[in-house]
């Protein structure tokens, strides 16, 4: 009979489905979650890792999931609502004390230990401070970068400069000096309303020795004032309260409308990439121009961390989420990262490798070692309002409606409303602490 | 069914009634679909706007009631202050001139002359083209070292560049000069349409009576199109107090927090300061100053 043989067909494709189903529900998921674009260096890192370990362990699936920057906070907000966080998350490192406040990541300090706690010393203290809350371990920082002089060598011999400038009062004259000659302007930097803004303004404010939580202080009116002078003396264009971002500045760099700018590493792989490096042929790179001779320029740094997601209970899934943390982590894992991704590495023994191989990256390598985590010198998570309240301020310092005085005082008063009294002493003396040892 | 017979016999009466259940069920659908995507939405955010929620206690699920705390923060803050004038000012402005420039080309181009086709579908690229580059041109038009600026220098009619974003009061205009460019072919195809409607022996026989052309205007051609006006005038209002991408593409509210409209103040309270709760409170506020200026716009269409 015909029907017979029609069931057993069903019956046995039932068995097949079933076997595979149960074989394909056995395999570990394992999701990797960033904001690296799937073209981009560090994403096709991340991609070729996830596709070797597949092939050593066919029982997991590695998913690398890409969420636009834009989208990521929010992302992570509802996947720690709905407790269906990925194993792996990253997040760009203003975030991560609020993440951790938050419960967003799993503590990793026993892996560490069995990992090597000679590999965590060899991160530099600013990122290990980010990452971790009172000796607990939560993330790592795998790639940084930071803020730099940029200058065009060409244009500053025309203008009769042998070297760039080194101090402020140099980076005025040799403005002047520039404008004077070519009729450009001497110095581009961004203070767009965005933590863009905020941070750009951060290695002035800090190399002077001045504090987000004093801004009423000396130290922080002066690194302003500075500022505001570029632009009223026409070394800087006022549009920089404008720009959309400091890849704006960099376009105006590559066309020589601005000789010097102030910018980040992370330009060699967006702007500045070998080639167009090439057919300007002047590009040099200089520690940012401190207030005095002899002083250190104390940069923020940038960068992004990965961490467990919490929601990570099952050992095998913690097992390969750790897997992957402890390479990119790793101090060969790390090079070869951030040599295809432009990024600078966090760990002494992996910069020492690549100032060998990039030289122009000299200067950002070397601020690197004592850069600041902006949150922590700003007040935890208040970072966010203390920001906007300083490029607010800025700005209006910048387009003339307040006097830097009046803008920053203006500013102190609004950030000190943030926090009790005990919080604003507290945070007020850690920021205190960090400069200070940032500038020994 | 006749009004006349009285009282209908019982089962007629029982198939209307089964007619209405059965007519309810069909618009299930459409109900639910309003209740999720924009009542729930709406509550939720009126939720929000009375709690202190940031990004910790929103996940954490911490944030505390505080009434109408948030909407007092917001009412005492200059900043907010001088975005609900900016944005009144944004919309009055917005609105006055699109609608005349608007309504004077629907004049013009309502008889015909050369060229007219090529002419009419010109006017219609400032809505055709995206918004973000739009708002990136005039980002650049109106830059310290901008077009606007080197046309005004070129022809010696400034001698020092204008700050217009890059100031304390110009900002808000100009983002309102570039919205009234915008907001032109939306005003002309309306009103444009609108007149198309309005029968050619009206205005002939308004001619042979000897109307001037401003009292054709004034006495039969306003008069016919207010429905259209009227229409025009509170769809732009809506449009125009939720104007977002322009504003943040060209000045981002700024510099210093200058040129902040609801939306764009909203925004920036929520993803730069992570305020979920407050910037639900701008939100609110929004939206009931659109309802408001809706009403009112209905209310003189009634007194018609």
């Amino acid at each position: 009979m015909r029907w017979y043989r029609l069931l057993g067909i069903v019956v046995l494709l039932g068995f097949f489905l079933a076997a595979f189903g149960g074989a394909y529900a056995q395999k570990v998921t394992v999701t990797i979650q960033d904001y690296f674009e799937p073209a981009s260096g560090m994403a096709k890192f991340v991609d070729r890792w996830a596709e070797e370990y597949m092939k050593k362990n066919p029982d997991v699936e590695v998913k690398h999931v890409y969420i636009p920057f834009a989208q990521l906070l929010p992302t992570i907000l509802q996947q720690a609502l709905t407790g269906t966080l990925p194993e792996v998350v990253m997040a760009d490192n203003p975030w991560v004390p609020n993440l951790i406040k938050a419960g967003v990541y799993l503590d990793i300090t026993d892996k560490v230990k069995e990992w090597g706690w000679e590999n965590w010393e060899d991160f530099f203290k600013g990122h290990r401070d980010l990452t971790s809350v009172d000796g607990k371990i939560y993330a790592f920082q795998v790639t940084t970068n930071n803020l730099a002089l940029f200058y065009r060598k060409s244009l500053l011999e025309k203008a009769g400069i042998p070297e760039p400038p080194k101090t402020w009062a140099e980076l005025k004259e040799v403005s002047a000096k520039i404008k004077e000659a070519l009729g450009i302007y001497g110095f581009g930097f961004c203070a767009t309303a965005s933590e863009e803004g905020t941070w750009q303004f951060e290695p002035f404010l800090w190399s002077n020795g001045g504090s987000l939580l004093e801004l009423d202080q000396k130290e922080a009116v002066e690194a302003l004032s500075f500022l505001v002078e570029m632009v009223e003396k026409g070394y800087t264009p006022r549009d920089v309260v404008n720009v959309s971002g400091q890849g704006d500045v960099t376009q105006w760099f590559i066309n020589g409308e601005v000789a010097m700018m102030e910018n980040g590493n992370w330009e060699f792989g967006w702007h500045l990439t070998p080639d167009v490096l090439e057919k300007l042929g002047d590009v040099g790179v200089a520690a940012l121009p401190v207030p005095k001779e002899g002083a250190k320029p104390i940069v923020p740094f940038g960068g992004e961390c990965y961490g467990i997601g919490a929601n990570t209970k099952d050992p095998k899934k913690l097992a390969v989420a750790w897997e992957f943390l402890s390479f990119i982590a790793s101090a060969d894992g790390m090079l070869a990262a951030n040599l295809e991704h432009g990024g600078l590495p966090t760990r002494a023994s992996a910069a020492e490798k690549i100032a060998a191989q990039k030289p122009i990256l000299a200067p950002f390598l070397e601020q690197a070692r004592y850069a600041l985590p902006r949150p922590l010198v700003g007040g935890f998570e208040k970072y966010p309002d203390v920001s906007s309240t300083v490029w607010t301020a800025m700005q209006r310092a910048l387009t003339g409606m307040k006097t830097p005085e009046e803008a920053l005082k203006e500013a102190a008063e609004a950030i000190r409303g943030l926090f009790s009294p005990e919080e604003y002493e507290a945070y007020r003396k850690q920021a205190r602490e960090l400069i200070a040892a940032a500038a020994q | 069914m006749t009004k006349r017979g009285g009282a209908l016999p019982l089962p007629g009466r029982m198939s209307v009634m089964k007619g209405t259940k059965v007519a309810y069920f069909f618009l299930l659908p459409a109900l639910l679909y309003v209740l999720f995507f924009g009542l729930y939405p709406l509550l939720y955010n009126v939720s929000l706007s009375l709690r202190d929620v940031t990004f910790i206690t929103y996940i954490q699920g911490t944030a505390r009631f505080v009434g109408f705390g948030n909407y007092r923060e917001l009412f005492a803050n200059p900043i907010f202050q001088r975005t609900f004038s900016n944005t009144l000012l944004f919309t009055g402005l917005s609105i006055l001139f699109q609608f005349t420039i608007g309504f004077l080309l629907a004049l013009l181009f309502n008889r015909s002359f050369p060229l007219k086709g090529v002419l009419q579908s010109l006017i219609m690229v400032p809505w055709v083209l995206p918004i973000i580059v739009s708002g990136s041109f005039f980002r650049w038009f109106f830059s310290d070292n901008g077009m606007l600026n080197g046309f005004l220098l070129a022809f010696r009619l400034i001698e020092r560049p204008i700050p217009w974003i890059t100031s304390g009061h110009l900002p808000i205009f100009s983002v309102t000069m570039a919205n009234i460019w915008l907001g032109i072919p939306f005003n002309f195809v309306l009103l444009y349409t609108g007149l198309q409607g309005i029968p050619e022996e009206l205005l002939e026989s308004a001619e042979i009576d000897g109307a001037t052309g401003w009292q054709k205007v004034r006495f039969i051609i306003t008069p016919l199109l207010r429905p259209v006006i009227l229409a025009t005038l509170t769809l732009g209002c809506i449009f125009t107090v939720k104007v977002f991408d322009l504003v943040w593409i060209i000045t981002q509210g700024g510099p210093g927090d200058v040129s902040h409209l609801f939306s764009t103040l909203s925004y920036s309270l929520a993803f730069n300061k992570l305020h979920f709760g407050k910037a639900s409170a701008v939100l609110i506020v929004m939206v009931l100053v659109v309802a408001l200026l809706t009403a009112l716009l209905n209310l003189f269409q009634r007194e018609v």
